[in-house]
């Protein structure tokens, strides 16, 4: 007997957005990536019955309804340009890509409804695969999904592990099984190292005095999942209304950035004054591949709302958490994001 | 979307004629966060190429 094993994996998701919650990406709208993590994209499909329906003469149950459906998923992956585009793209939702190959740009801003912006996020599909065709174990598309956030960890070390990505994914509940999709060649990818970071929080350098021990970043959509459900949101098979409800819409709810960091702390340094201060500047970190490959994050304008002093592996550290507040002029935060893959997000 | 390295953006809610700007962070961010978004360039700045059976 064959056995399956979870190395067979195959995914691929939306490079482009897709036109509109419900109409999927095309196989050449999408790209192929590995990830570090086992766990699948599984369709949820929720169910009801009629156990507590008066009526029947007893408590049991004897039917059950077809009700709705989630899709959720994480990707774990080591950071490179292009992952680090998309997330940027699709994460905080509005792009302006310009430049040539190889160096195309992403400048990436959270979506600003206040301005006239969507609430609704940019929709990608994504293809789980394992053995499609004849032989088939898995092979379905989720269509519909958006990021709903992502997590940068840098660390100190040599290996890859010290430079990741999570992006955290919901959909629609719009489920295509077979997919129909022809799975594209495997991604090129630039890995952003951590050994390559620059980085400047509220007017310290601490890459050049030597003092980052280890960072994360990240956004959170806290997209409003049950607000999908609307009068005539649709169901999983149209026209079937016992097939199950699909949600009609994705849109962000009360988005939150995070900032924290780990430094060496010493005679000097200044992270205790600037709390006890809320001294406020801006924090920019970047990660680069080569001149082509990079990302950049600017938290316009942070404060620090904890610092507290410890220690990392014997050395005396202080563990900061910032807060990330919005500026008038440039908002909350942007990314620039370069890599040689053209139509990100378009 | 851009000549060189420029890109065309439309004014917020619609209203106004697309503009062109240095796609560079400093120039594109406050726009992108004051609801400026990239569109085309304006059709009439399309290269017109001449009939070349005349």
């Amino acid at each position: 007997m064959s056995t399956t094993r979870l190395q067979e994996v195959l995914i691929c998701f939306g490079k482009q957005k897709q036109t509109d919650i419900a109409t999927a990406n095309t196989g050449a709208e999408m790209w192929r990536f590995g990830k570090l993590n086992a766990a699948l994209a599984n369709p949820k499909l929720n169910t009801e019955n009629d156990a507590e329906e008066f009526g029947k003469g007893h408590e049991f149950p004897t039917q059950s309804f077809q009700t709705s459906w989630d899709v959720s998923g994480t990707l774990e992956k080591y950071l490179g340009a292009e992952i680090a585009a998309w997330a940027m793209a699709f994460g905080l939702g509005k792009v302006v890509k310009s430049g040539t190959t190889p160096n195309f740009t992403y400048t990436c801003t959270p979506l600003m409804p206040a301005s006239g912006d969507a609430a609704e996020l940019p929709y990608f599909s994504f293809v789980e695969q394992i053995r499609p065709g004849a032989g088939v174990v898995l092979d379905r598309m989720a269509v519909g999904c958006v990021v709903e956030g992502w997590t940068i960890s840098i660390g100190s070390g040599p290996g890859r592990a010290n430079s990741k990505i999570t992006i955290e994914f919901a959909g629609s509940g719009k489920v295509i099984e077979p997919s129909a999709i022809t799975m594209p060649a495997a991604t090129v990818e630039k890995l952003l190292p951590s050994a390559s970071l620059a980085l400047t929080i509220n007017g310290v350098n601490y890459v050049s005095n030597k003092n980052i021990v280890s960072l994360e970043t990240g956004w959170k959509n806290n997209v409003r999942m049950d607000a999908g459900f609307y009068p005539g949101s649709g169901f999983q098979t149209a026209g079937d209304a016992t097939s199950g409800a699909i949600r009609g819409r994705l849109e962000f709810g009360n988005r939150q950035g995070t900032l924290r960091f780990t430094a060496r702390f010493e005679s000097g340094s200044t992270e205790l004054a600037k709390l006890r201060n809320q001294s406020t500047g801006t924090a920019v970190l970047s990660l680069t591949y080569d001149a082509n490959n990079s990302l950049e994050i600017t938290w316009q304008k942070v404060s620090f709302a904890t610092a507290e002093v410890g220690e990392t592996d014997g050395i005396v550290t202080v563990a900061v958490e910032c807060l990330p507040m919005y500026d008038a002029a440039n908002g909350i935060v942007s990314a620039v994001a370069k890599c040689g893959a053209d139509n990100i997000c378009q | 979307m851009s000549e060189g390295n420029t890109v065309w953006l439309r004014p917020p809610w619609g209203e106004g004629e697309p503009q062109e700007f240095d796609a560079k962070p400093e120039v594109l961010v406050p726009h992108m966060v004051a609801g400026w978004s990239q569109c085309e360039p304006p059709a009439s700045r399309e290269v017109v190429t001449e009939d070349v059976h005349d």
